[in-house]
């Protein structure tokens, strides 16, 4: 008993203190919050999605063709680092995109759902180019599912065959947009 | 006692979606069973069902690192069917391309290849910032930047533009430059040798008898490359060299690749130097079909990957039937044959080396 109050008060002196110097804290322009009720509002629904919005991390998943052009996004000419979304990851467990670059064989189904619910949640996923859109020319073929929304929910779709690397760029902003709303920048 | 490790399908270090089976006695393998299938889509079907030039968009995109070299092999099978002769300065135009088109191919292989070998991930940086100025070039040639389609019966699509021998010399130059830098990072590297030197070595005697073709067979001692053997286009008249090395291991391979990018930049110079004057477009695709009904043609070409094979029986409109000899299907045949023995960890290395783009193995 003696122990729990101890935290307790403990814990109550913290938060005073912590409420204490955000009242003497006096904010830059431009900052995101002024003080504890507005901060816990703030981490409720606004920094976590802002976190989460400047740290998208792709898994590296190519299929096909459209893989060439994903391989480009990662590297010099378009570096995707400069933007958030850092390096490739090779296990599905750190990443939050999945990009399906490619075209979606019945085969090739299982593993990719095996895939998807590895991903931690929030998770989203991009369909890029025109057969993860909607089986592209191989819609008629007997082995193709006719896009990956068949089977995952699709955030955004990327039309093109295959799409440029910058068109990637400008769907993971879109993504950007829909995980952490518009970027609001308060300098201008 | 032997374990069974189960590798791909979709894993990094896998090329494209492969799922390899690998039986193992400690570090050590014994059998290497490869898993394909699994962006089989069936494009010998569906060009069943498409008119002649409508299929050659989907040529192309059954070597997706290659591109313009699969859409030339098809478009010399419909030209082999028809019986058009080539336009003598289309011959130059085509060798241009696809030997641009090799030497972004085998940048790529490059920069994936040091990658597998375990994260230089420096030199997939510079191939891949190599590989965009290349592309760069083609785009200016043919008015796209991955699938070109810019192959018509008889020639091309479109001339090259006029002011593409400027550009294409400098960026020779350049390239010459980056494939020596290349070749004295790689030679110098303790790491890079120790992996690849005596590793996975297929003798001259088993890479004729698995079948592997393309740098795969000349990295084993063996002077046989389409190009030359059944010559085609003007490679002939610019007294081209098939690149070879004895040794038969991964270090061999890599340097075979390096040659044949030098050796493709002298063909390139060369050709833009005796390049004819005059008319490289090709028929309309109005006219395109051939006119002899049920023609059996057969057409090899050297892709960058090895060689490749064409049959097709013509039809009025359509073809009736089209099969695709693609070297990367074959080229992974051997890959149980020289893992064998192998420790794991080079297994990344020996299949890495074959080059293997896996829509042209499931097709």
């Amino acid at each position: 008993m003696d122990e729990n109050e101890r935290v307790q008060n403990a814990r109550k002196e913290m938060e005073q203190l912590v409420a204490d110097s955000l009242k003497s804290y006096k904010p830059p322009v431009g900052a995101f919050f002024t003080n504890l009720k507005e901060a816990t509002k703030a981490i409720a629904d606004g920094s976590i999605r802002w976190a989460r919005k400047n740290s998208l991390w792709p898994m590296q998943f190519g299929l096909a063709c459209c893989a060439m052009e994903l391989m480009d996004f990662g590297s010099s000419r378009i570096d995707a680092e400069r933007k958030g979304y850092l390096l490739f990851r090779g296990t599905p467990r750190q990443c939050d995109v999945m990009i399906v670059a490619g075209w979606v064989t019945k085969s090739v189904v299982p593993e990719i759902k095996r895939l998807y619910e590895q991903m931690s949640k929030p998770r989203y996923v991009i369909a890029y180019g025109e057969c993860a859109v909607s089986g592209g020319p191989w819609w008629e073929s007997y082995n193709i599912i006719q896009g990956i929304d068949q089977v995952l929910p699709v955030d955004v779709y990327v039309a093109g065959c295959p799409p440029k690397p910058e068109n990637l760029f400008e769907a993971l902003m879109k993504l950007q947009e829909k995980v952490g709303g518009k970027v609001e920048d308060k300098q201008e | 006692m032997l374990t069974k490790i189960n590798v791909g399908p979709i894993h990094p270090s896998t090329h494209g979606v492969l799922r390899l089976v690998v039986t193992l006695d400690g570090d050590t393998i014994v059998n290497v069973e490869p898993h394909i299938g699994f962006l089989h889509r069936g494009v010998e079907k569906l060009v069943e069902n498409r008119m002649y030039m409508q299929s050659e968009s989907y040529m192309e995109k059954v070597d997706y690192a290659a591109p313009m070299a699969y859409s030339d092999l098809y478009v010399s099978a419909v030209e082999e069917a028809m019986g058009v002769h080539i336009k003598e300065r289309a011959k130059y135009v085509r060798l241009i391309l696809l030997e641009l088109q090799r030497i972004a191919s085998h940048l790529l292989w490059l920069g994936t290849f040091c990658n597998d070998l375990g994260q230089m991930f420096t030199m997939f940086m510079w191939t891949m910032k190599d590989r965009d100025l290349v592309m760069n070039l083609l785009q200016d040639a043919t008015g796209s930047r991955m699938f070109y389609v810019n192959m018509r019966v008889g020639g091309v699509s479109m001339d090259l533009p006029p002011d593409f021998e400027e550009h294409a010399k400098s960026l020779l130059d350049y390239l010459e430059k980056r494939i020596k830098d290349y070749e004295a990072f790689l030679e110098k590297n303790p790491v890079f040798i120790e992996r690849t030197k005596g590793v996975g070595v297929l003798s001259r005697k088993d890479a004729i008898n698995l079948g592997v073709t393309g740098p795969v067979l000349r990295a084993s001692g063996v002077n046989f490359d389409v190009r030359s053997a059944y010559t085609y286009y003007a490679y002939e008249k610019l007294n081209f060299m098939p690149q070879i090395q004895v040794k038969g291991d991964v270090f061999a391979r890599y340097k075979v690749r390096i040659l044949e990018m030098k050796e493709s930049i002298r063909l390139i110079r060369d050709a833009l130097k005796e390049m004819p004057e005059g008319d490289a477009l090709g028929m309309p695709i109005k006219l395109i079909s051939p006119p002899i009904k049920e023609k059996e043609v057969i057409v090899r070409r050297e892709l960058p990957r090895g060689e490749g094979m064409m049959y097709m029986v013509t039809d009025k409109q359509k073809p009736y039937r089209l099969s695709i000899r693609a070297p990367a299907f074959i080229n992974l045949s051997a890959l149980n044959h020289m893992a064998q023995g192998a420790k794991y960890a080079d297994l990344f290395a020996i299949l890495g080396s074959l080059d293997l783009v896996m829509a042209d193995v499931d097709r």
